[in-house]
């Protein structure tokens, strides 16, 4: 099946390599037993949605996010390919409250999408979690903004993450989701995304609407990312510049 | 209040969660966290009852890849960009297969550690067969494995030692998405690339860091290091595409160029 259909089509035999050994499997189930995972044991919350690439609506990915609320406006995520046990570790994504978004300076604006769209159309679900569940986790996502960087661009049939962190974005209207891959979804996990838009009706985006800097691709402006090579030590006048470069 | 009941819940439920720990002396020392009472994240501490709504859903909820991370290794990077900074990191390692890993990084090993980004670690087969420009973010793992700088907290070395052998041959390429060492409270700007302690400067991590790492983990890396003297990657030195910053003295940033958005073929 060629990389841009939908659904996971990746067999972890596909990563090069040589399957795991017993021994090692052995080996780190032992030494896995005396650690600790304390941040791996916070992520309490699995949501499904689907991102595409700052630059092209049509390449869209199916995202597996793995949440933990850091703090009452600020949630971190790690995005996989799939539920599964052997999953991909595709991405990161966080997200703020309206409130922290519209403290950010201009140019950090432009990297974050909105999350009303997702959440009110139902694309954006909880696996596992009738509506009623899930309602309450909902209605606080429909106001944040999220900011999603993807390191391996399975969709491309990358079999290792090659090349630069690439910034996704999320849809915003009706009419954007690939028709295919959201049909693919909703059988996969039998849900159904017009059943969620109905029980989410009554939720709402930002208070103050979506901010115009938000979601850039809107306006046309799609954002590639680039690599530059910059001394690998910096002096002391230069060392304080480092946040305002970014 | 809330956030110190947050956390004593959140300890029970690790302990429910992974029921068949054994809390080894290195557990029971302090973690990072415990000890820094700074406030880390921007934001008002979770209110109770969300988080309590948000434990039920967890229990009816499978988390299976978060259940595939194997490890937990502490260790440290640097900043491409700017390799005076170093930030002590804390992997936790899912390994897909015998030369292919995947880390999400965090910069505490404490229940409200931060997210700072995602580390792949590859073998040297795999590394060898990129091209020279992917080649080019990669780093080698040799030097802070065989100096003890890379410790897997709570295992016995004897434990740990093959899987030590294998990695000691891997490359690694780290993306940092949350520069929380300059106090970001929330993950600003865009990814940046990371690059692994080496032995020369400005490879080197500071003797105080490691004595305090080495101090609350109730370990030591120079014993580490010679018990570790005789690992051998085989192949002798660390492929010469790596490490890019000895060749020329150079790191990387990434930047965003505005182009014509694709709308697709929808």
């Amino acid at each position: 099946m060629a990389a841009s259909g939908p659904g996971p089509v990746f067999q972890s035999q596909d990563i090069p390599g040589e399957p795991k050994k017993t021994s090692t499997v052995v080996l780190e189930k032992t030494a896995g037993l005396l650690q600790s995972f304390k941040p791996i044991a916070s992520i309490h919350a699995h949501l499904c949605a689907f991102h595409f690439y700052a630059y092209d609506l049509g390449r869209q990915v199916e995202a597996h996010h793995f949440c933990t609320h850091m703090s009452e406006d600020v949630h971190q995520c790690l995005i996989f390919d799939t539920p599964k046990k052997d999953a991909r570790l595709i991405g990161i994504e966080y997200i703020v409250t309206e409130k922290v978004f519209l403290s950010l300076p201009e140019d950090e604006k432009r990297l974050w999408h909105s999350h009303e769209y997702e959440v009110k159309s139902g694309v954006l679900f909880m696996p596992g979690l009738p509506s009623v569940a899930e309602k309450a986790q909902m209605k606080h996502l429909a106001k944040t903004y999220g900011k999603v960087f993807h390191f391996w661009q399975i969709d491309k049939g990358d079999t290792i993450p090659l090349g630069l962190p690439q910034l996704m974005m999320a849809l915003t209207a009706d009419g954007q989701l690939n028709p295919q891959l959201g049909k693919d979804v909703e059988e996969r996990f039998h849900i159904s995304f017009a059943e969620n838009r109905k029980q989410r009706a009554d939720l709402e985006g930002p208070d103050k609407g979506i901010h115009p800097s938000a979601n850039p691709w809107l306006q046309g402006k799609g954002l590639v990312p680039e690599v530059l090579e910059v001394e690998c030590v910096r002096n002391a006048a230069d060392s304080s510049q480092t946040s305002s470069e970014l | 209040m809330c956030f110190a009941r947050l956390n004593t819940s959140n300890k029970a439920q690790e302990v429910a969660t992974h029921t068949q720990h054994t809390h080894t002396h290195a557990q029971m020392a302090c973690t990072v966290e415990e000890m820094d009472s700074e406030q880390k994240v921007v934001g008002e501490s979770v209110p109770l009852k969300t988080s309590l709504l948000e434990r039920g859903a967890k229990a009816l909820q499978s988390l299976t890849p978060i259940h595939n991370f194997q490890q937990h290794v502490c260790t440290w990077a640097k900043y491409s960009h700017d390799m005076k900074r170093a930030i002590e990191t804390h992997h936790y390692v899912t390994r897909l297969n015998e030369d292919f890993l995947q880390c999400a990084v965090f910069d505490s090993d404490g229940t409200n550690a931060r997210l700072l980004g995602v580390e792949y670690i590859i073998s040297y087969k795999i590394f060898s067969a990129l091209p020279e420009e992917e080649r080019k973010l990669w780093h080698s793992h040799l030097y802070e494995i065989k100096h003890g700088l890379w410790i897997n907290p709570g295992v016995p070395e004897a434990l740990q030692r093959s899987e030590l052998e294998k990695l000691a041959g891997t490359y690694g390429k780290f993306w940092c998405t949350w520069q929380s060492d300059r106090g970001d409270k929330i993950p600003l700007g865009l990814p940046v690339l990371m690059m692994s302690p080496q032995e020369s400067s400005p490879g080197l991590i500071s003797e105080e860091a490691i004595r305090a790492r080495d101090k609350r983990y109730d370990v030591s890396s120079t014993y580490l290091a010679q018990t570790r003297a005789d690992i051998d990657v085989g192949l002798g030195a660390v492929h010469p595409s790596a490490d890019h910053w000895k060749k020329n003295g150079k790191g990387f940033v990434i930047e965003l160029k505005e182009v014509d958005m694709v709308k697709g073929s929808m």
